[in-house]
């Protein structure tokens, strides 16, 4: 057993890696999961259902051969970099929120928490959104479908969400990542020394609170919206027009 | 009948011994504390089974919440025994009290903790003003008011091992140093002559086990009797190491 207390020396870098942690946090990964989440409400912009977001998608695919580079060193590695480091984080502190129910301590359980569900699952996610991930209930997103509708991407993202059990799933995996990312800037502003008194930390709470549930409702509203979004088979099999795709109010 | 009190205390032996549940029964006095309750346990050492025991070890020294030695773990909440008072702590759990040693120390015997790793980590970050002999060596630096106001209430720490008890950060398998040496390390580094060893404090600070092994959990600054504030400490002991390593990457 390790003696308490006592700094093991010569993790050279320590703290580099740990800095690291933060920053991968915020830049590629916060951000693109901002990105992500506003891209995927455009499915709720009025107009032809799913248009707005075919072109958002449509503008991502305008990379081209960039795409699968980008976001390899741009999302995979960091993303997997503070996950796994994560995890080992998370295995050095020993959670008491049962015995000393601060608000800030409870919110220290729910980071490592909401860590370890956010990172099962993306992982589930990616797996989820290729072809090979028909067995857990998905299939291939894409940018155009087989009917070649003009909203291809739509149709495939919902009907990679289209069974029952996929709902709660996603609704928890994007509130446990959406309150990881914004506990974490909170975090973050302290690491980084930006906010240092009480009232800075408060006010910076507020903020990042609001930030929260704003793009939790904006990751909410795009699921609910793919789920909306009927797909009408024989449309798509027998003409290619617009109105394949339609929104059906529940 | 007098009322009596129900105390449960977690007792162990010896360092090696495992640990075991004993209540004794104490007969209420208004205004008693803890300390006071364990001199009444130790008069009569016997259990509420009416089985002969032995008095309870216990450390205790000042009795006005200065010296830190009596700190323990009182009904889940650590704090020190003198300043918890009998009647506060009825208010807060009605029907008995429960005692039992801080856990993030090697117990020596019954509610009596070894609490050399709290100096073990004062030490490492040169927690005090270096002097170079005894002589005359005239009036010191000045040190200007608001830098005295920001120092006092770090002055305060009695290294009494609440912040690192109620630390989830702080514990047998993660090498923080815990709040009290982070801010002990603030508080030498913004005195003018303390300063001298700011970049070793800086260094430690930065070192696995510093700053970048605390969890903001903040429960340090909820538990500490000295109210000292620790969260500040911390988030400027994270400015000053995210610049001193800057320093060190870049040259200065």
């Amino acid at each position: 057993m390790q003696q308490v207390g006592s700094p093991a020396s010569g993790e050279k870098y320590h703290f580099l890696i740990r800095r690291l942690h933060s920053a991968t946090g915020l830049v590629p990964v916060g951000i693109f999961l901002c990105i992500h989440l506003v891209t995927n409400a455009t499915v709720l912009l009025p107009g032809d259902p799913g248009y707005e977001f075919q072109k958002s998608v449509e503008r991502i695919h305008a990379l081209g051969p960039l795409l699968v580079p980008v976001e390899i060193i741009g999302i995979f590695v960091p993303l997997l970099f503070h996950s796994l480091l994560g995890v080992q984080i998370i295995l050095t502190g020993k959670s008491n929120a049962q015995q000393y129910r601060y608000g800030s301590n409870i919110r220290y359980t729910l980071q490592r928490t909401t860590g370890f569900i956010a990172f099962a699952f993306i992982l589930y996610h990616v797996w989820q959104v290729h072809w090979f991930g028909k067995p857990v209930g998905g299939g291939q997103f894409s940018l155009h479908d087989e009917a070649g509708n003009p909203a291809g991407a739509a149709t495939t993202a919902a009907a990679i969400q289209a069974a029952w059990w996929i709902a709660p799933i996603y609704a928890i995996g994007v509130v446990s990542t959406v309150y990881h990312l914004a506990n974490g800037i909170w975090t973050s502003l302290i690491t980084w020394g930006i906010t240092i008194r009480p009232k800075s930390q408060k006010t910076a709470g507020y903020i990042c609170a609001a930030f929260g549930v704003v793009l939790t409702l904006i990751g909410l509203g795009a699921l609910s919206g793919f789920r909306t979004l009927s797909i009408d088979s024989e449309d798509v099999h027998t003409k290619n027009t617009t109105h394949t795709v339609s929104r059906h109010v529940p | 009948m007098a009322k009596t009190i129900p105390v449960k205390i977690k007792r162990q032996d010896t360092p090696h011994d495992g640990s075991r549940w004993e209540t004794f029964d104490v007969p209420y006095e208004s205004g008693m504390n803890v300390t006071t309750v364990l001199q009444r346990i130790a008069a009569n050492p016997m259990t509420a089974e009416q089985q002969s025991s032995t008095p309870v070890a216990y450390d205790a020294c000042c009795l006005e919440e200065i010296c830190g030695a009596c700190t323990m773990v009182i009904n889940g909440r650590v704090r020190q025994a003198c300043s918890a008072l009998v009647d506060d702590l009825l208010q807060e759990q009605a029907d008995s009290i429960e005692l039992q040693p801080m856990t993030k120390f090697p117990v020596v015997r019954d509610l009596v903790v070894n609490r050399q790793p709290m100096f073990n980590s004062l030490s490492k970050v040169k927690a005090w003003v270096r002097v170079d002999g005894y002589h005359d060596m005239g009036s010191g630096p000045r040190v200007s008011e608001a830098t005295q106001e920001e120092a006092y209430p770090l002055s305060r720490c009695m290294t009494c091992g609440c912040c690192v008890e109620a630390c989830p950060q702080f514990n047998d398998h993660s090498p923080f140093i815990g709040p009290a040496a982070i801010s002990q390390a603030i508080l030498f580094n913004s005195h003018p002559t303390g300063a001298v060893d700011r970049e070793d404090r800086l260094a430690v600070l930065s070192d696995a086990g510093g700053i970048a092994d605390c969890g903001n959990s903040q429960n340090c600054v909820k538990v500490c009797p000295k109210e000292i504030p620790l969260t500040d400490s911390i988030a400027k002991a994270g400015r000053d190491t995210t610049l001193y390593k800057i320093r060190q990457w870049f040259g200065r």
